[in-house]
Formats: C-alpha cells, sequence, structure tokens
C-alpha cells in the first residue's frame, strides 16, 4: 500500500512538471489553432541550455529557469515572426509541417553544439529527497513542482485578469472580431507564441534535472505532449493540467506495474484512443461545426 | 509506360528552344520524361558506378513512396507522416519470412509485402473515418512509432533492435545491383500507371471532392468509406513491395532505420516539391531531393551523425511549406497557364444567361405525375432535436412535406433553419428524432445514402469544390454507388451532356470550364442547384436561395422552381424573403427556438397573431402592399 501511495505521489509531482510544459502546447493551439510540433524541442533546448549554465559557470539548474526560460521565449518570439506568421492563413497542416521542420533543425542544432551523447545535469541535490509521512519525495520533483505552479498561476492570472488575458482570450474565440475592436491580433499571436514556448522553457529546464536527454528526445516529448492536450482537450488550459496529472500517474504506474518498456508506447497509445473515441478530449468544447463559414 | 525524371537530358540549345515554342508545353513534358526514362533504364548498361545505380534505387524507392503518398495527400487531402510505415512493413515482410523459409527466393515475398501494407493501410483508412485535418497527422507519427515500438519488442519475430540479417543475392556480382534496380522501376511504373487510372476515373474524382469538401462531398452521394479505405490501399500497395525491394537491396533491417520518422519527412518532402496531385511531381522530387540529400551529407559529414541531414529537411520542409506550397510542378504549369492568357478578358465577370429552354429539362430529370391518392408525405419529421453544448440549436421539430408540395421552412434568425436541414442530409448527426423519407427510417442512413434515395440540398454560403471546374463539380454528384462506378471515366460524354443542360437551365452554360473558386456568390448558387439536379433527387432542400442574388435572378429563381415542381419535384426551401416565400410555397411551417410553432397555409401564416409578433411583426401587412 506505501509502494502504491509512494508511485501515485511520484506520478503526481510528475504530472505537475508536464502540465507547466503541456499548457504552453496548449495555449498556443487554443489561441492560434497551430499545432506546435516544435514544442519538444524547445524542451530540450532549455534543457541543454540549463546543462550549460550549470556545468560551465555553475549556475543552480532551477535558478538557471530565470535566464534560460527568457532565452526560450525570445526564441518563441522570433520563430513566429520569421517562420509561422507568413503563413497564418494557410491550412493547419502546413503550420505542422512546418513547425516539425523546425523541430527537425533544432534537432540538428543541437547535435551540431552539444553533440548527440546522453546528457544530464545532477546538482548536489539531484539524488536527495524529503520525508513525508513515510514516503520519498525526491527534491527535485518538489522544487520542480512548485515552479510550475508558480509559473501556471502566473499564466492563469494573465489570462484572465489583465487586458492582455482578454485580447488573447478575444483573439482565441475570434480573431477577425478582435481585429475590429483595436487588437492587434498579430502582436497578441506573437506574444502567445513566445510566452508558450517560455513555459516549455521553464519546464524543460526542471526536466533536464530529472531525466537525462539527447537531441532525439524531442520525438517522444512531442508526443507525450501531444497526448495530454489532446487527452485534456486542446486549446483548454484545465483540460491541459487534469490531462498531465493523468498522464503523470498513468506513465509511472504502468512504468511500476507492467513495464518500463511500455511506458514509451503509453503516449502514442493514447493519443489513437483518445482522438478515436473522443477527439474533444475530457474538458475540450463541443463546438458547432455547422455554422463554420468558408 | 516507365518513366522517370532526371537531371541527365542535356540543356537544349537556343535554337530548338526557339522551335519549340511552338510545341504545346505539355508535349515538352512528354518528351523529357521520355527521354529520362531512357536515360534510367539505360544507365545500368551503360555504367557500372555503383555510387550512382545505389542513388538511382534509393530515388526509386523514395518515387514510389511519394507517388503512393499523392494519392491519400494529393487527391484526398489527408497528409500523414507515417508513409515511411509502410516501407518499413514492406521490409520486414520480407526478412522475416526470407529468414523463415530460405529455401525459396526472396523475391517470392515482395507481393506479400505489398499484402501486409495494403491489409495495414485498410486500417489507417478506417482511422481517417473518425479524424482530419492535423489530428490526422498527428495519428499517423502516433501509428509510425507504435510500429516501430512492436518491431523493437516483438524480438521472437522481428529480432529486436538487432534487427534481421537477410540471406545475401545469388547473381554475379557484376550485375549486383540490376534485380533491385528494374524491380524498382516495373514497381514505379505500375505505381505511376495505377495513378494516372485513378486520376480519370469516377474514384479520383470522388477523392478530390473528398479532398475539396468532406461533408459536402457526402451530401452529393460520394460514399466516404469506401473511397478513403480504397485510396489508403492504393497508397500503401505498392509502396510495401519498395519497402520488400529495399529491404532485400540492404540486406540489413532494423527498426530505427526501416520506421524511420525522417524517411517520412523525405516523402512527404519529395511530393511537396514536385507538387501535389500530380502524376509526375513526386517522381521529380524523388530525384531531385534524394541526390540532394547524398551530397549535402557527404560534403557537410563533420557536422557530425545525420545533423546535416536534419538541418536539410528541416530547413527545406519550412522553406517550401512558406515559399512553394503548390510544389514545382503545379507552379510550373500555374506561370505557362498565365503566359497564355495574356492579354485575354476573363469570363468571370460576364453576366448569369437568362438559361435555356426549361422543356429540355424533361429529358434528364424523373417526371412524375404524383398520383392524387398518394397523400402519405414525402418527408416527415418528428421530434428532431440537436443540442451543441447548452445551446439548444433544434429542440424537438416535427413538421411534414407533402409529395409534389413547395414546403417553405421561415423564422428567425438562430431559430434552428440550417441546423434542421443539416440533420435531414446527415451533414451533422441529430441527438434524437426521427427522419422518415419516402416512406422509409432513414435516421441512420449516411449522408450519401440519403443523397442515393433522393434527398439534394444546397447550402446558405456555397460549398462548391473549389479547385474544380464548374462543369466538374456538377458530375461529381453520384446518384447511386456501386464498386464498377469508381473504374468508369471521371466525366463520360452522355453525363458532360446532362450537367451541360442543367448548366445551361441554370444560365452558367458559358462558364463550365471556369474554376469554381473564380465564381461570385451569386453564380456559385447557380451551380450548386444544377449540381443538386444532377442527383436527380426527389426532395431538393434549398437553404436561402434568394440570398445575395439580385432581383432579376430572384424572379428566375422562382420560376426555375416552379417548373421543377411541375416535374413532381418536391422542394422544401428556407428563405427570409417573405414575399418570394409567401408567392411560391404552400405549406409553410414556422420555426422558434428550435421547435416548429405554426404551419399552414400562406394567408393562415400571414394573419397568424403569434407568427407576427415572434417574426413577421406588426407592419410586415402593409410592408407586402407596397411590394406590389
Amino acid at each position: 500500500m506505501t509502494q502504491f501511495a509512494q508511485n501515485v505521489v511520484l506520478g503526481l509531482l510528475l504530472g505537475g512538471v508536464y502540465a507547466l510544459v503541456a499548457s504552453g502546447l496548449t495555449l498556443i493551439f487554443g489561441v492560434m489553432k497551430v499545432i506546435n510540433i516544435a514544442h519538444g524541442a524547445f524542451l530540450v533546448l532549455a534543457s541543454f541550455i540549463g546543462y550549460t549554465l550549470w556545468s560551465a559557470l555553475g549556475i543552480d539548474p532551477l535558478l538557471g529557469i530565470l535566464v534560460t526560460s527568457p532565452i526560450i521565449f525570445a526564441a518563441g518570439w522570433l520563430t513566429y515572426k520569421v517562420a509561422v506568421e507568413p503563413i497564418r492563413t494557410a491550412p493547419m497542416t502546413s503550420t505542422v509541417l512546418l513547425t516539425f521542420g523546425l523541430a527537425l533543425v533544432l534537432e540538428g542544432a543541437m547535435g551540431a553544439i552539444w553533440g548527440n551523447n546522453s546528457t544530464s545535469i545532477t546538482p548536489s541535490y539531484a539524488e536527495e529527497s524529503f520525508s513525508v509521512a513515510g514516503l520519498f519525495l525526491p527534491k527535485v520533483d518538489v522544487y520542480g513542482l512548485l515552479v510550475a505552479i508558480v509559473v501556471l498561476g502566473a499564466l492563469a492570472l494573465i489570462l484572465t485578469k489583465t487586458w492582455l488575458g482578454r485580447a488573447i482570450r478575444a483573439a482565441a474565440v475570434n480573431s477577425t472580431g478582435a481585429e475590429l475592436v483595436g487588437i492587434k491580433v498579430s502582436s497578441v499571436a506573437a506574444l502567445v507564441f513566445a510566452l508558450g514556448i517560455g513555459a516549455a522553457g521553464a519546464g524543460g529546464a526542471i526536466i533536464g534535472v530529472l531525466y537525462p536527454f539527447v537531441p532525439g528526445s524531442h520525438y517522444l516529448w512531442i508526443a507525450r505532449l501531444l497526448a495530454i492536450v489532446v487527452l485534456g482537450g486542446m486549446g483548454s488550459l484545465n483540460g491541459a493540467v487534469l490531462g498531465a496529472v493523468l498522464f503523470g500517474l498513468a506513465e509511472t504506474l504502468t512504468a511500476a506495474y507492467i513495464s518500463p518498456s511500455w511506458a514509451t508506447a503509453v503516449p502514442y497509445l493514447v493519443v489513437f484512443a483518445v482522438l478515436l473515441i473522443r477527439p474533444q478530449g475530457l474538458l475540450g468544447s463541443h463546438l458547432r461545426q455547422d455554422s463554420v463559414t468558408a | 509506360m516507365t518513366a522517370t525524371v532526371s537531371s541527365t537530358p542535356s540543356k537544349p540549345s537556343k535554337q530548338a528552344v526557339a522551335t519549340l515554342r511552338h510545341i504545346s508545353p505539355g508535349w515538352i513534358g512528354r518528351i523529357i520524361a521520355a527521354l529520362a526514362t531512357a536515360a534510367v533504364l539505360a544507365y545500368p548498361l551503360v555504367s557500372d558506378d555503383t555510387y550512382y545505380q545505389n542513388m538511382i534505387i534509393i530515388s526509386l524507392v523514395f518515387a514510389v513512396g511519394a507517388s503512393g503518398l499523392n494519392i491519400i495527400t494529393g487527391f484526398t487531402g489527408y497528409v500523414s507522416l507515417g508513409q515511411s510505415a509502410f516501407i518499413g512493413l514492406g521490409g520486414y515482410t520480407i526478412g522475416v519470412l526470407a529468414t523463415k523459409f530460405d529455401t525459396v527466393s526472396p523475391w517470392l515475398w515482395v507481393p506479400v509485402a505489398g499484402l501486409v501494407a495494403a491489409g495495414v493501410a485498410v486500417g489507417l483508412g478506417l482511422v481517417s473515418l473518425r479524424s482530419r485535418g492535423p489530428a490526422f497527422v498527428i495519428i499517423t507519427v502516433a501509428f509510425l512509432f507504435l510500429m516501430q515500438q512492436v518491431a523493437v519488442n516483438w524480438e521472437d519475430v522481428t529480432g529486436g533492435t538487432a534487427g534481421l540479417l537477410l540471406p545475401l543475392p545469388t547473381w554475379g556480382i557484376d550485375v549486383i545491383n540490376w534485380p533491385f534496380y528494374y524491380a524498382l522501376v516495373a514497381i514505379l511504373a505500375v505505381q505511376l500507371l495505377m495513378t494516372w487510372w485513378i486520376r480519370r476515373s469516377k474514384f479520383g474524382m470522388g477523392l478530390i471532392a473528398i479532398r475539396e469538401d468532406e461533408t459536402k462531398a457526402a451530401t452529393i452521394g460520394i460514399n466516404l468509406p469506401v473511397h478513403k479505405v480504397a485510396a489508403f490501399v492504393a497508397s500503401s500497395v505498392f509502396v510495401g513491395m519498395a519497402g520488400a525491394v529495399y529491404g532485400y537491396y540492404l540486406t540489413f533491417i532494423d527498426p530505427l532505420g526501416m520506421f524511420a520518422i525522417l524517411i517520412s519527412v523525405q516523402i512527404i518532402l519529395t511530393l511537396l516539391v514536385g507538387g501535389k496531385a500530380t502524376l509526375w511531381g513526386p517522381v521529380l522530387g524523388a530525384f531531385l531531393i534524394e541526390p540532394l540529400n547524398e551530397t549535402v551529407n557527404n560534403s557537410l559529414g563533420t557536422l557530425g551523425g545525420g545533423n546535416a541531414r536534419l538541418f536539410l529537411f528541416g530547413g527545406l520542409l519550412m522553406a517550401v511549406v512558406v515559399f512553394l506550397p503548390n510544389g514545382i510542378l503545379p507552379s510550373l504549369a500555374a506561370f505557362l497557364f498565365r503566359r497564355s492568357r495574356e492579354g485575354k478578358a476573363g469570363l468571370v465577370g460576364a453576366r448569369i444567361e437568362t438559361g435555356g429552354g426549361l422543356e429540355s429539362l424533361r429529358k434528364h430529370v424523373t417526371v412524375t405525375e404524383a398520383p392524387a391518392t398518394d397523400t402519405t408525405p414525402l418527408l416527415a419529421v418528428t421530434g428532431l432535436r440537436k443540442h451543441f453544448g447548452g445551446i439548444k440549436a433544434v429542440d424537438g421539430c416535427s413538421f411534414t412535406v407533402p409529395r409534389g408540395s413547395i414546403t417553405g421552412l421561415i423564422g428567425p434568425n438562430g431559430s434552428g433553419k440550417s441546423t434542421v436541414f443539416n440533420l435531414i442530409d446527415n451533414t451533422i448527426a441529430a441527438d434524437a428524432g426521427t427522419i422518415v423519407f419516402d416512406g422509409e427510417h432513414i435516421e441512420k442512413v449516411p449522408a450519401w445514402g440519403r443523397a442515393h434515395r433522393g434527398i439534394g440540398r444546397t447550402y446558405q454560403i456555397t460549398r462548391l469544390f473549389a479547385e474544380m471546374t464548374v462543369l466538374e463539380n456538377v458530375v461529381a454528384a453520384q446518384r447511386s454507388f456501386s464498386l464498377t462506378q469508381l473504374g468508369r471515366p471521371a466525366i463520360t460524354g452522355k453525363e458532360a451532356a446532362e450537367a451541360s443542360e442543367f448548366l445551361a437551365f441554370v444560365g452558367m452554360h458559358s462558364y463550365r470550364d471556369q474554376k469554381a473558386r473564380a465564381l461570385s456568390y451569386g453564380q456559385q448558387k447557380m451551380v450548386e442547384l444544377a449540381q443538386v439536379l444532377m442527383l436527380d433527387p426527389k426532395l431538393i432542400m434549398l437553404d436561402e436561395p434568394a440570398g445575395g442574388i439580385n432581383p432579376v435572378l430572384i424572379e428566375r429563381m422562382g420560376q426555375m422552381i416552379r417548373e421543377l415542381n411541375s416535374y413532381g419535384k418536391t422542394f422544401l426551401i428556407v428563405e427570409h424573403n417573405m414575399p418570394f416565400m409567401l408567392d411560391l410555397c404552400d405549406p409553410i411551417h414556422v420555426l422558434a427556438r428550435g421547435a416548429t410553432m405554426a404551419s399552414g397555409t400562406p394567408d393562415e401564416i400571414r394573419t397568424d397573431p403569434a407568427v407576427i409578433d415572434a417574426y413577421l411583426g406588426d407592419d410586415f401587412t402593409t410592408t407586402r402592399q407596397d411590394v406590389h
């Protein structure tokens, strides 16, 4: 029983970090209807930057988020302006291919800079745990969860309490209408893209401490992230959090009770099952489709 | 029939270009294709350079892969990043069987590999019935990685991550590549022949209709599951065979090499660069991308472990999506077309004609002299319901459409009229309620089945297939479905003649060869009506036929409806133009908040206090007198 509780707690902790990264992906989809396949690559890029900050400059990998996230945020903004904006009106599959191409370029760049060997970040507390009521809570997971809660909370506040948040939501629901009432949709979109990717950056810095990584890790991550947002309902922030927690649990429990090699197949199976059985996900809204204009 | 395009033919001289100008571009293309084919066929005979032989062999594999992908992506509109899975399946089929039965020739397993790939493709085709667009792209990636996982984990059969070694070829070392080379040329030839045939058949036309507007395609009688599953089989069977030859050629297969996402990316790049929905585009793309890939890998190998390839493919993919979305061949064709049309006035702005003789229609539509005794309604809906989340768009709507009538459906905006149409023809599925058409319950009948039973409808916002010509749009409608019909030519002479009559009837005959996207809204409405007539439906449902068209055309629309009605066609019309409706329709049903609130003759409706209160307004009677 304790063992089971231990696994559940680990799954929940992991789910918090997943939620942080997935929220960025779902935010970008919700506002722009762009599925950013490069999301996983930006995540791994953040891990590599965190690694360099830690190994070369001795900056604590979790404090390093304060440096890593802005860098990734800027990269996201630039990506939007250079690559995504020119094809905003193209069919959604075009942006899927475009961001897929970007993911490959990033993978190649990371391989050229950091090499294709497995890299890990091991600060002094990497192996330490808090002990609460007989359960072990690894310090990295706990710190990661705290960072995730802070960033997610800030994101939620921005979306619900600020003018920018209203502009973002307006642009998400009806971009032409938002433009008509004075919202500069392309600026909002660039900002959202950068924010979403910045969230992936924050998550990537934490994940770099949790797992070893290689440039090619981004395939597994994008599969995981897509599984999470598809499960929660694409475009729904609450859905992404719920999906992430459920997914973290499912993965931890599969690895513990079935086999670790099957845990890697979980995301693909989830994607298949959800898209076929309930395409709108758990919390996705079921919009009317018949009034869509050409 | 076999041909590929390579860079082998030398550039024509200036004089040659001058004389070539008098030859049509189509013939220049054919000459280039023939020369390239000859060059590829002759190459192994004249040169034993295995480096280039290898390059051509790999290019041929990609040409087959991309040409297969073309059928579902170029024609049907489903982008797949899982195409390399079929190469992998082919490779594993030959690998597993050749190591198990080492006494028979591995060539025997090549056709088997095609069947295995086709079998798996049926599954993917069924998936495409439930998911479209980007969701489908994601599924195909998941599909590829799942295949890879299976190859890794099913060690007893696949050898796991260690892979499988195939028996070495038994023929002479000096012609070692020939069998692989010519086998792939043959497979590509059959693949291209099939593509050529599909493009000219009813099947291909159905696929293009699905690409342009899947929902609409279903409502004009196109059987979606059969078309899509067949398309997926066609897109994979020869790719599986090419994969088998490829696996035998490599003599070693493993999960990472066979189910590689990068191979999928190269296939999709090949297709995009060459040009979607063209016959030769994938071949051209294959012979451009693969040599480029080789060159870059050889010259930039210093970047280490395949990174150069990632830069090349990633960067190219981004560049093609942004700068060359249509690919080389379509862009070239568009350029030549524009040049040939320079200085010639377009037709698009011309007036819609007054229309051909209405009499001629009697030949093409079923004329029923409805027996007066048959009083069962043609259509009866009861308790129809559709909720979108909390919005009750249709909520307990019931009404009947008598045989031979022109029935009107009116009501305030948002009262659910268009949704009722969508429920009747199954553009969207109803939550509850019964629909009885011509004495038969059709709630469970798919959209195309309803079209075959005799329901045709137009849309409030027209939905023509933008990239098809007007004539193709009309002919795309299918009155019935049979497997043999799929193989018939896309447009038979009889159909063209019939469609021309309908186009003349709606006054759009001189536009028949224009692309539908070039037409104005009013013109599209007329073409959509002709398209529906092609179904020869018993019930014609018109969604705002008089909306957004000029008064003369409204008058003409009224005449056409009466004329068709006199042949026994029943109408159900949604429209806000009250004089038009009260003049034309009997009975009229009034919808409010998703339910029928009143039914009756025009005079009853006009004077019904509840209807005046909910919809028409107090001053309606005076407005009407102003009109006359």
